[in-house]
């Protein structure tokens, strides 16, 4: 039997605020449906418990700055929904479940290679945070992530953008008129991931049946073409008709369509605050048809009121999409310091705002340029407000030795030279090693 | 009442209290003895009901509620002019209504059930939203069992109050819960009274052991062996209803393995050496039986006093070649099958303690406190125990110990047990209605829109009531800490949805020394 594992966990005694969208209510509803159906007796359904992920697994992801042990929000809600994802991922590699559900709160899929702090909700990026464990611990090495949350995974996008064995694929409403504000067909991956990021802005107003085109002849044919081993779909649910930040007109069976074209090993709850008229139908209709049932009977009480873009506006505006995307060439800057290593290093600067506290991060991400590789990537990241840095220094997975010797000198030359940094952790991916040093404490293995 | 007068009480009198275990219903549910039921189902949209096995046919109405119970969409009149009429319009019959989300609320099973009563006031008709637990596909099957059996069951009742007050014994009468917990005869609903057996032999235990202590029960039958847990003093509760034959039900009760496996297991030759059955055929070998048995194991080990030992050797002989038919190779069977008895009970142990531990956490202050491991020991009781002991003290690596009087455990525990208690609270002060999971009651709430300390007062009060409905005295009861879930609209707090529950978990009245 084609078993579907579901890890559900509400965070019932958790929130970000006594009114803010992610609190305890959230996935209160949704318990009550799931519950009512009776949808764990489902034969094939099978439930498992949360667990805490460690802060080592974080940190194989991402850097939490300036540092770990005393990361400025508490992280347990955020550590316990990525090890729910961890424990429901290993349970689908090793063939006990044929795919699952994490629905556990709060998302994490703006949460980035350099993390300073909340931001769009999120904290730490679960299906990063399993990726990189499935990868370390179980040798899977191509996995696509499929984002069909409103708002553009830029989080993901991060921490994968130079990774050439991770795609990820965001479907989102247009950033120009929703946060993040990112997520442009010109964003197509880092020099040693050309095309390996794939980003689908569609205009307010897109609904069940232009989402579905755009997956059938784009994302669709993109994933094949890749053939990873393992799919993952960041399933926020925020582009339902009824939800309060976004302006998509997606149905719950329209959400039960989607899944049932990607067919993800894995989904995983992102955003979607229309607690009451979306999330109860559209986690029903998600869990269905993972579980191949049929889902065409859920139906949210309210009616779809707003004007649709059909497909014939729609489909213009895709073609033009696409050959814009085809014709984007990769354009990147040579730029290196004095200490850094032999080779071609890329440069690119970029600046994050964290809209949860309010504050700006300033980044410089440095990349390798490797034909053997994904390329050592080393990126120096600090609060606007604060004069001390922190580095990030990561040997991708597969790294080639001049990649891996690359990173150990830069990694030496932090801890001895540089009198403004204040931590810096080095992600070992090729021999699973991470190490966190910071200036007055000195060096430790997680 | 046989039984009774076989125990031959000088001073039934003085007796001042029965407990009754039953099987009656057990029974009539596995042997399909259940009384037709009509059941209709408001089964709203949603998860289509056909992708749940159903054991028995029902007809779906239209008529929707939500999770707020708020009417979705009101039921068709016409449909039920059409559909329900002809057919319950003259004679008696058994109709069950049960609504998805009717827990919430119960306007449509009452709208239905009060057009019934009107077009055929011989109607005997139950609601589902009395067992108020979320699960539309158990509530439904629940309500249909309860309804199906109950007949059976009063009869049984009442025949039983009649013969005792014959005897002019006073002393009420309760019936044993699945979850360990007993009722007045009256009062019980007669699909709780179901796995009342396995309860009884975890109460047995109870009575033994420290009042905090952790343990393993394991209760050797003749063909089946029931194993429990008891954590602090608590027998564990399983996390959801009990499953009897192909219903799947809303019935709480303890968490219990039972596998076929027990002291007049039949033991067959195999390739391998020998197969233990999940049947019997016939007594022991060395009691006049005619195959071999875990019995003749202990017998032919000197486990056990009962029993001819010559038999048991030429019982357990008939299993080797006749090459092998030596006393070493004897020795060595006879280990080898205590062995696998063993096995299969530590099997079901580890199962069972997964389930605990597996248990699912919705809270983030549950995954960071998790269930203590516990230093276990182990209890073991019924007619296959004495020979077990040493071969489950190997396996399981706890201290062991018989239990006394393992031979009528399950009454002893039947005597000893005690009311349990459960009032769960759902309150949503913006819709302004309160429910009752346990007795589905469902009412107004007037209070606060963001109550606090009211609530605790509120729900006490509830529980007052309804343990005096029930007839049994409540003293300290177990306190689960409130939920509380502001309901936000627009980014204001509009009300809020509260939880909470109290509980009496199941025990015994008092210890026995041995």
């Amino acid at each position: 039997m084609k078993r579907t594992g579901i890890l559900f966990f509400p965070a019932f005694d958790w929130s970000l605020g006594d009114t803010h969208p992610e609190r305890e209510e959230r996935l209160l509803y949704t318990q009550e449906q799931l519950f009512e159906e009776g949808i764990l007796d489902l034969p094939q359904i099978k439930q498992y418990s949360p667990r805490v992920a460690s802060l080592r697994e974080g940190l194989r992801a991402q850097a939490l700055l300036p540092n770990p042990e005393a990361f400025s929000d508490s992280l347990d809600a955020h550590l316990i929904a990525a090890g729910s994802a961890i424990l429901l991922g290993e349970a689908r590699v090793r063939g006990d479940i044929a795919n699952g559900f994490v629905l556990a709160r709060p998302p994490g899929h703006h949460s980035g290679a350099t993390v300073w702090g909340n931001r769009g909700f999120c904290t730490l990026n679960y299906e990063a945070i399993l990726v990189n464990h499935l990868r370390a611990r179980f040798g899977i090495e191509k996995i696509a992530i499929v984002d069909t949350d409103v708002h553009h995974g830029d989080g993901t996008q991060d921490i994968f953008y130079h990774d050439p064995n991770v795609l990820f694929i965001s479907l989102h409403q247009d950033g120009r008129t929703i946060f993040p504000g990112s997520g442009f067909v010109n964003e197509k991956g880092g020099p040693n991931a050309w095309d390996q990021t794939l980003n689908i802005p569609l205009p307010p107003g897109t609904g069940d049946e232009g989402y579905h085109y755009v997956l059938e002849n784009w994302v669709l044919p993109r994933l094949q073409a890749f053939a990873p081993e393992l799919i993952i779909n960041s399933a926020g649910q925020d582009n339902h008709f009824t939800d309060p930040l976004g302006a998509m007109n997606l149905t719950a069976n329209g959400y039960g369509r989607i899944t049932e074209l990607l067919q993800p090993d894995l989904a995983v709850l992102e955003g979607g605050y229309s607690i009451e008229g979306a999330l109860p139908y559209v986690n029903l209709a998600i869990l269905l048809a993972l579980a191949g049932e049929d889902y065409h009977h859920v139906r949210e009480p309210q009616k779809l009121a707003r004007p649709v873009l059909n497909l014939a506006t729609l489909k213009p505006y895709i073609q033009e999409l696409k050959k814009q995307h085809l014709g984007i060439k990769p354009r990147f800057t040579t730029q290196s310091k004095a200490s850094f290593p032999k080779g071609n290093w890329m440069y690119s600067p970029r600046s994050v705002y964290y809209d949860t506290k309010g504050f700006q991060e300033t980044r410089h991400d440095y990349i390798r340029e490797c034909s053997h590789c994904a390329g050592t990537v080393y990126i120096e990241s600090s609060r606007l407000s604060s004069p001390q840095k922190s580095i990030l220094v990561r040997i991708p997975f597969q790294a080639c030795p001049d990649c891996e010797q690359a990173g150990y000198d830069l990694w030496d030359h932090l801890q001895h030279h540089i009198e403004d940094t204040e931590s810096g952790l080095l992600q070992n991916q090729l021999h699973d090693k991470l190490s966190f040093w910071n200036s007055k404490e000195g060096l430790r293995e997680f | 009442m046989d039984a009774f007068d076989e125990l031959k009480i000088s001073d039934e009198q003085a007796l001042n209290h029965i407990t009754v275990s039953t099987s009656l219903v057990t029974n009539a549910i596995l042997q399909n003895q259940v009384h037709p039921v009509r059941m209709l189902l408001f089964s709203g949209n949603g998860m289509r009901a056909d992708a749940l096995p159903w054991p028995v046919s029902y007809l779906e109405l239209s008529g929707e509620m939500d999770f707020r119970g708020r009417e979705i969409e009101p039921p068709d009149l016409r449909e039920w002019e059409n559909f329900l009429t002809p057919d319950l319009r003259e004679n008696p019959a058994l109709v069950v209504i049960v609504g998805k989300f009717s827990h919430r609320n119960s306007l449509h099973e009452e709208q239905l059930a009060s057009y019934l009563r009107g077009i055929n006031p011989a109607l005997s008709i139950a609601l589902g939203h009395v067992w108020g637990q979320a699960n539309f596909y158990r509530r439904s099957l629940t309500t249909y069992l309860n309804l199906g059996v109950s007949n059976l069951y009063y009869k049984f009742a009442q025949q039983l109050q009649s013969a005792v007050s014959l005897r002019k014994i006073l002393a009420p009468i309760s019936i044993l819960k699945a979850d360990g917990g007993i009722l007045p005869i009256s009062k019980i609903r007669p699909i709780e009274s179901i796995y009342s057996g396995p309860a009884a032999s975890i109460l047995a235990a109870l009575t033994q052991i420290e009042s905090t202590a952790s343990s393993i029960i394991v209760d050797i039958g003749g063909t089946t062996t029931d194993i429990g847990l008891v954590l602090s003093g608590v027998p564990l509760l399983s996390s959801k209803g009990a499953q009897i034959g192909p219903y799947s039900t809303l019935v709480r009760s303890l968490a219990v393995r039972s596998i076929p496996v027990g002291g007049d297991s039949a033991i067959h030759a195999s390739e391998q050496g020998f197969v233990l059955e999940s049947y019997r055929l016939g007594t022991a070998y060395c009691l006049g039986g005619n195959v071999p048995t875990p019995t003749d194991a202990m017998r032919y080990l000197g486990l056990i006093d009962y029993g001819n030992e010559r038999l048991a050797e030429e019982g357990l002989a008939s299993i080797l070649p006749m090459e092998r038919q030596t006393p070493e190779f004897l020795q060595e069977l006879a280990t080898a099958i205590i062995d696998t008895v063993a096995e299969r009970i530590a099997e079901a142990v580890v199962s069972l303690k997964q389930e605990w531990q597996e248990e699912p956490a919705y809270k983030v202050w549950e995954v960071l406190h998790p269930h203590e491991v516990h230093a276990f020991n182990t209890l073991v009781s019924g007619g296959g125990a004495r020979g077990m002991i040493k071969a489950l003290e190997k396996r399981l690596k706890t201290p062991i110990r018989l239990g006394a009087f393992p031979e009528v455990s399950n009454a002893l525990g039947a005597a000893m047990a005690r009311p349990t208690f459960d009032c769960t609270l759902h309150l949503d002060t913006y819709m302004r209605r309160y429910r009752v999971e346990e007795t589905g009651e469902q009412g107004k709430w007037s209070g606060p829109l963001r109550p606090y300390r009211e609530v605790e007062g509120f729900l006490d009060n509830l529980a007052q009531q309804q343990a005096t409905f029930y007839g049994i005295k409540i003293g300290d009861l177990a306190k689960e800490p409130f939920d509380f879930f502001p309901i936000v609209q627009g980014y204001k707090t509009v009300g809020q949805i509260v939880r909470g529950a109290v509980h009496l978990r199941s025990g015994v009245v008092g210890r026995i020394h041995v």
